[in-house]
């Protein structure tokens, strides 16, 4: 039993069974509506496809906080999304419907993307303002009405919805390494961001930054400059350096195969540039640590090559994130790469408020 | 660790959620916002996406998905107005002329429950003496 | 380019002239003024008429051949075949172009009294004048193509015109029959064209076209099936046997259409045809003697039906006929003697024939207009006193188509019967058989002196007679319409004896159009004889004046008490036959339109049992798209559903296909 509950296919053909009985049982009708089973059902689909996310495509463990938001957030979002599917009532969807963009835009900030959840919030909570308007103006309906307690073929629509998510979440399944649910960090092709440091390097990066913060909190110059020297020499045994003790292993052998043909630059990611530029920066810093400090007197100088080493190590390691400074990033990409997009967005946003206009106008003879 | 598929999978889940509700609600508002929530679940997959290949394109694209959305929300709730205009409902059922000739009309079978309204007790007017003409009429008088 | 003052220029003005007529005729019709349409045409044409007589005057002097060409331009061209619009002044084209602006001015004058308040007036003269011009075209031509489109042209308005009074069927049945058998003549003539244009090594003008057959003469066969294909589009266009059918039947336009017809435009274009191509003609004497057998045959055979006619145009439009057999006739002896003489002959004669034909068609015209539109002869008679004018018109009209002598009509018989004469006592290879046709065009000739008197007695002798129709309104007609018959009458007393037989500047003048000088030479080539003078018979003249003389004697014999006319009992049988139109008609109509509606009829029940099958199949996709019917139920939701499962479906296969 527990071998066959444990198989994947088999949760999720459950999940989505469930969650089209529960879409079903839900769907505003007028007979054979039951919201206790339905919500049963969906809650226990939610659950079950939780599951399976959960075993499939890795138990999201580490960093606590992230993984606790993320959670959060997309229950959140699944949630009322279900919610705003199946409430019998548009203005209560409505609500519904503005938690399910608070909750995104909490995945959205997760992804990294903190303009585009702003932007999201400012727009839909606009947009959801006046659609709530719309639904005060125009749904003054008492008791029951046709739009609001009946549904359009709920079994075959529910199928149809619950059948794409099965099919999205099987291509998933199918592209998913067999060995990803179990193994913390080996997931390196489905890693968010998609690492361009080696699981070793992460590791050996670490033991630096935790060297060099021993050296720096403490005063003892003696211990101090064992720490500074064992940070050293594990950071130059990693990425290289022309140093004195360091091995010779050059930036650019290590990054000529990322980077291709090394003769034609405007072939290159710009990802990979910045990430060779930060690679010399940081075999600079090391190679003044070891000028200014290890070959000095010991404990003489002060930490300032050593807090700038560490600096430079942090940076190193959240190498493939997402660049800082995001929206003046968003905006010069906006306005170089997709300026012809912007234009044309610009051109539509136009047109559409044209065409709303004289949709919405009243014509003559339209007495109503 | 978070994975790339751990967000497919909430888009997916969003956008057929959001299908599901788009081919079998009725209220036009609900249809609305059934697709935004579809849209939902596609921005979030190209942020995804656009995360784990570490590029700032995913969330231009979300950007444009923002605008176009716009755009459907102004024109979208325009058409509704003028169609509530028209048939005076936000039903989506009451629109099926384009059917083909000698097809009938669709028809809900099945009878809405009726709700009793509560009946609220109207009082005479003070300065009246009660029990002259019904309470309605007496309270029209005002 | 060429000068337009120049005489081809001015004589492409005068050709032009009449299409701006049509133009500026159409455009009154269109506003409000269409009650002064026949100024454009009548001044159209009067000016075309002035500018080529002036034309005609400048050139008529001199001895030395006479030809100008021009062209205005590429029309088309495709491979080796380059198109212009090529025109040619040479005598021929201008003797007609002449003669179809005078002729036209006065019809178009006497159109205006006789079509008054009608209501298509406008529409009446913007046809007549594109008619003219059509004529114009066709005359000027100097290539096959632009004398095709003058030549279609000319059909097409003839159509327009028989069938004006298109409500009434049977003017509709009456155009449809002109351009359908006319028609039949057009297909030979376009394969003739094709012929010709390959035998005359792809050459386009006439000139260079005739030049390139005389020097390299293709068999004799082609060159007989040439002309006799020609020949077949003139058959059709200048209605002779079996394809006259048509032309008593076009009477049922406007009498002045009948007049353009009959006199200047229509049928005179395959005389002209022949006229031009009869460099053709002098190199085959086997086409030569089938042109002049049909002419002679059809002479005769309309001389016979034009005794019993009690029509009036009836019997004019049988004499048309009858004359453009002789015509014909003297064409056809273009290759045994010379066409100096022969083409000259047939020339003339329709130069003549145009002044009294229409002369007598309006005039007829005139009877019908006071008569209350009768034209039965049997319901009026004696008008002599009521119509002078008419009435004495109508008489010199009626004697110079009799041939009495010194008028027109007689001369330029005269000198067909004598070119005749001299081809039957020729010692050509068919001498005997021109001798039999010259018998038949003395008896022809005497035919039309009796049949056109008995028709002048029938209506002008006698008691007077007036049909109630007339409403007792019977008149002369007004001055508008008794100039034209004035002027016309003058015409057909003294043209022909101005023009020919005291000065010969006639024939002098026609022999310095090229094609007939060709035509001489290549006769001089192929029979190897000496030309001889041109000499006046006194044997001839004599005997066609006493058969003119006792033709009319006959007539005044038997029809000077006017109608009704009495039929004695012996022969009965030929009148009705003559009546009767020999039955031609009715032959026609068993021989082709019957089996032609047959075989329309079992085609469309062939069709009908297409359909039966068509149907038959058509019924599965009607079986399925009822099956399928109901899924339109018009809820926009259900599509967006269908699609939907659709595309899980598809998505389902492609999902496992790549997950196996």
């Amino acid at each position: 039993m527990p071998t066959e509950l444990s198989d994947p296919k088999l949760q999720l053909a459950f999940a989505l069974a469930l969650g089209a009985l529960g879409a079903y049982l839900l769907l505003p009708k007028p007979k054979s509506r039951s919201v206790a089973l339905g919500t049963f059902a969906l809650v226990a689909a939610l659950a079950i496809l939780g599951i399976f996310v959960t075993q499939s495509f890795g138990q999201p463990i580490g960093e606590l906080v992230p993984d606790v938001l993320f959670w959060l957030f997309s229950t959140g979002a699944v949630g009322f999304g279900a919610l705003l599917v199946t409430q019998r009532n548009p203005a209560r969807g409505a609500i519904a419907f503005a938690f399910v963009i608070l909750s995104s835009c909490g995945l959205f900030l997760l992804l990294a993307a903190p303009f585009l959840m702003a932007a999201t919030i400012i727009i839909y909570a606009g947009a959801i303002i006046v659609t709530f308007l719309f639904v005060l103006m125009l749904s003054n309906v008492k008791g029951p009405s046709n739009e609001n307690d009946r549904s359009r073929e709920p079994l075959l629509g529910s199928l149809a919805g619950f059948a794409f998510i099965g099919l999205i979440l099987f291509a998933l399944l199918q592209s998913q390494p067999a060995v990803a649910s179990t193994d913390e960090s080996g997931e390196a092709e489905f890693a968010l961001p998609a690492p361009l440091l080696t699981k070793d390097d992460r590791v050996a990066l670490r033991d630096v930054r935790t060297d060099l913060d021993a050296a720096l909190a403490t005063d003892d110059a003696k211990s101090v400059g064992e720490k500074a020297k064992s940070a050293h020499d594990k950071l130059a045994e990693t990425i290289g350096g022309d140093g004195v003790t360091g091995r010779r292993k050059t930036v650019l052998e290590r990054l000529r195969p990322l980077l291709g043909d090394s003769k034609n630059p405007s072939t290159h990611d710009p990802r990979l540039l910045a990430f060779a530029k930060q690679t010399l920066q940081l075999q600079r810093a090391n190679d003044d640590v070891e000028v200014k400090y290890l070959m000095a007197d010991a404990g003489r100088a002060d930490k300032a090559s050593l807090q700038k080493l560490r600096d430079e190590v942090t940076v190193y390691s959240g190498n493939g994130q997402l660049p800082a400074r995001n929206v003046g990033n968003i905006g010069l990409l906006l306005y170089s790469e997709h300026l012809l997009a912007v234009e044309m967005a610009g051109t539509l946003l136009l047109v559409a408020t044209i065409g709303a206009v004289a949709i919405a106008g009243r014509k003559k003879g339209d007495n109503s | 660790m978070i994975s790339l598929n751990h967000f497919l999978a909430v888009g997916a889940v969003l956008f057929g959620l959001g299908l599901a509700g788009f081919l079998t609600r009725r209220n036009l508002i609900t249809l609305f916002l059934c697709a935004e929530l579809m849209l939902q679940g596609v921005v979030l997959n190209f942020l995804a996406f656009g995360r784990m290949h570490g590029s700032l394109n995913g969330q231009v694209f979300g950007l444009f998905i923002i605008t176009v959305a716009a755009c459907e929300a102004g024109l979208g709730l325009a058409l509704f107005l003028m169609l509530y205009r028209r048939g005076r409902s936000l039903d989506s059922g009451i629109w099926q002329t384009l059917r083909e000739q000698g097809v009938p009309a669709a028809v809900d079978s099945e009878a809405l429950p009726t709700v009793v309204a509560e009946v609220h007790p109207v009082l005479t007017v003070a300065g009246r003496k009660p029990g002259v003409g019904t309470p309605a009429e007496g309270a029209s008088r005002v | 380019m060429f000068d337009l003052s120049s005489p081809i220029g001015l004589a492409l003005i005068a050709a032009a002239l009449p299409l701006a007529g049509a133009v500026l005729a159409a455009i009154l019709g269109w506003s409000k003024l269409g009650r002064f349409a026949h100024l454009p045409a009548i001044l159209s044409f009067a000016s075309a008429s002035v500018i080529s007589l002036l034309v005609l005057a400048g050139v008529i002097e001199g001895d030395g051949a006479l030809s100008m060409s021009a062209d205005l331009g590429t029309w088309f061209s495709v491979g080796r075949l380059n198109v212009t619009f090529a025109f040619l002044l040479d005598p021929l084209s201008l003797v007609m172009l002449c003669t179809v602006t005078f002729i036209a001015t006065f019809i178009a004058i006497f159109s205006a009294g006789y079509m008054r308040g009608d209501a298509g007036y406008a529409r009446y003269f913007s046809i007549m004048s594109l008619f003219v011009f059509a004529m114009c075209l066709l005359v000027m031509s100097n290539n096959f193509f632009v004398l095709l489109a003058g030549w279609e042209g000319v059909g097409l308005c003839s159509y327009l015109l028989v069938g004006y009074y298109y409500a009434k069927p049977s003017a509709a049945a009456a155009a449809r029959k002109a351009f359908l058998v006319t028609r039949l003549g057009d297909v030979g003539l376009v394969l003739g064209i094709f012929l010709l244009w390959q035998a005359g090594g792809y050459h386009t003008t006439f000139d260079s076209l005739f030049d390139h057959i005389a020097k390299y003469p293709p068999a004799s066969g082609t060159i007989t099936a040439i002309c006799l294909l020609l020949f077949c589009g003139a058959v059709g266009k200048s209605a002779q046997l079996p394809l006259y059918v048509w032309l008593p039947d076009a009477m049922e336009g406007p009498t002045p259409v009948s007049a353009l017809i009959h006199a200047a435009t229509m049928v005179t274009a395959g005389v002209f045809l022949l006229a031009r191509c009869a460099p053709l003609f002098v190199l085959s004497p086997e086409a030569g003697l089938i042109v002049s057998c049909i002419g002679g045959a059809t002479a005769l055979l309309a001389g016979f039906l034009a005794l019993a006619q009690n029509d009036l145009k009836r019997v004019l439009a049988y004499s048309t006929v009858s004359q453009l057999g002789f015509m014909f006739l003297a064409l056809g002896c273009s290759g045994v003697i010379s066409p100096k003489v022969a083409v000259v002959a047939a020339m003339f004669h329709l130069f003549t024939h145009a002044f009294f034909k229409a002369l007598l068609f309006l005039g007829s015209g005139s009877v019908m207009h006071a008569m209350g539109n009768v034209i039965d002869m049997r319901k009026f008679g004696g008008l002599r006193k009521l119509m002078p004018w008419t009435h004495a018109t109508f008489l010199i009209g009626s004697a110079a188509l009799a041939g009495v002598p010194l008028l027109s009509g007689f001369w330029s018989k005269d000198q067909i019967l004598h070119g005749l004469l001299e081809a039957g006592e020729s010692h050509a290879k068919y001498h005997t058989i021109y001798l039999g046709l010259f018998a038949v065009a003395l008896a022809t000739a005497g035919l039309t002196a009796f049949y056109t008197f008995r028709a002048y007695f029938l209506t002008f002798w006698g008691t007077e007679r007036i049909p109630h129709e007339a409403h007792g309104h019977a008149h002369e007609s007004p001055a508008v319409m008794v100039v034209p018959l004035v002027v016309l009458a003058v015409g057909a007393l003294l043209v022909g004896l101005i023009v020919d037989p005291l000065t010969h500047g006639f024939g002098h003048f026609l022999e310095r159009s090229p094609s007939i000088a060709n035509a001489h030479a290549g006769y001089l080539a192929h029979s190897n004889m000496v030309e001889k003078p041109h000499a006046f018979s006194w044997l001839v003249a004599g005997l066609s004046s006493l058969l003119a003389l006792g033709g009319i004697g006959a007539a005044f014999a038997i029809y000077r008490r006017g109608g009704p006319e009495i039929v004695p009992a012996k022969l009965k049988p030929i009148y009705a036959l003559s009546q009767n139109k020999l039955y031609v008609d009715e032959t026609y109509a068993a021989a082709f339109v019957k089996p032609a509606e047959w075989l329309a009829s079992t085609g469309r029940q062939f069709d009908a049992f297409l359909d039966a099958i068509a149907r038959l199949l058509s019924f599965a996709p009607r079986l399925i798209a009822g099956l399928l019917r109901p899924l339109h139920n018009g809820l926009v939701q259900f599509y967006a559903l269908g699609t939907v499962l659709g595309l899980a479906v598809f998505l389902t296969v492609v999902v496992f296909r790549s997950a196996r």
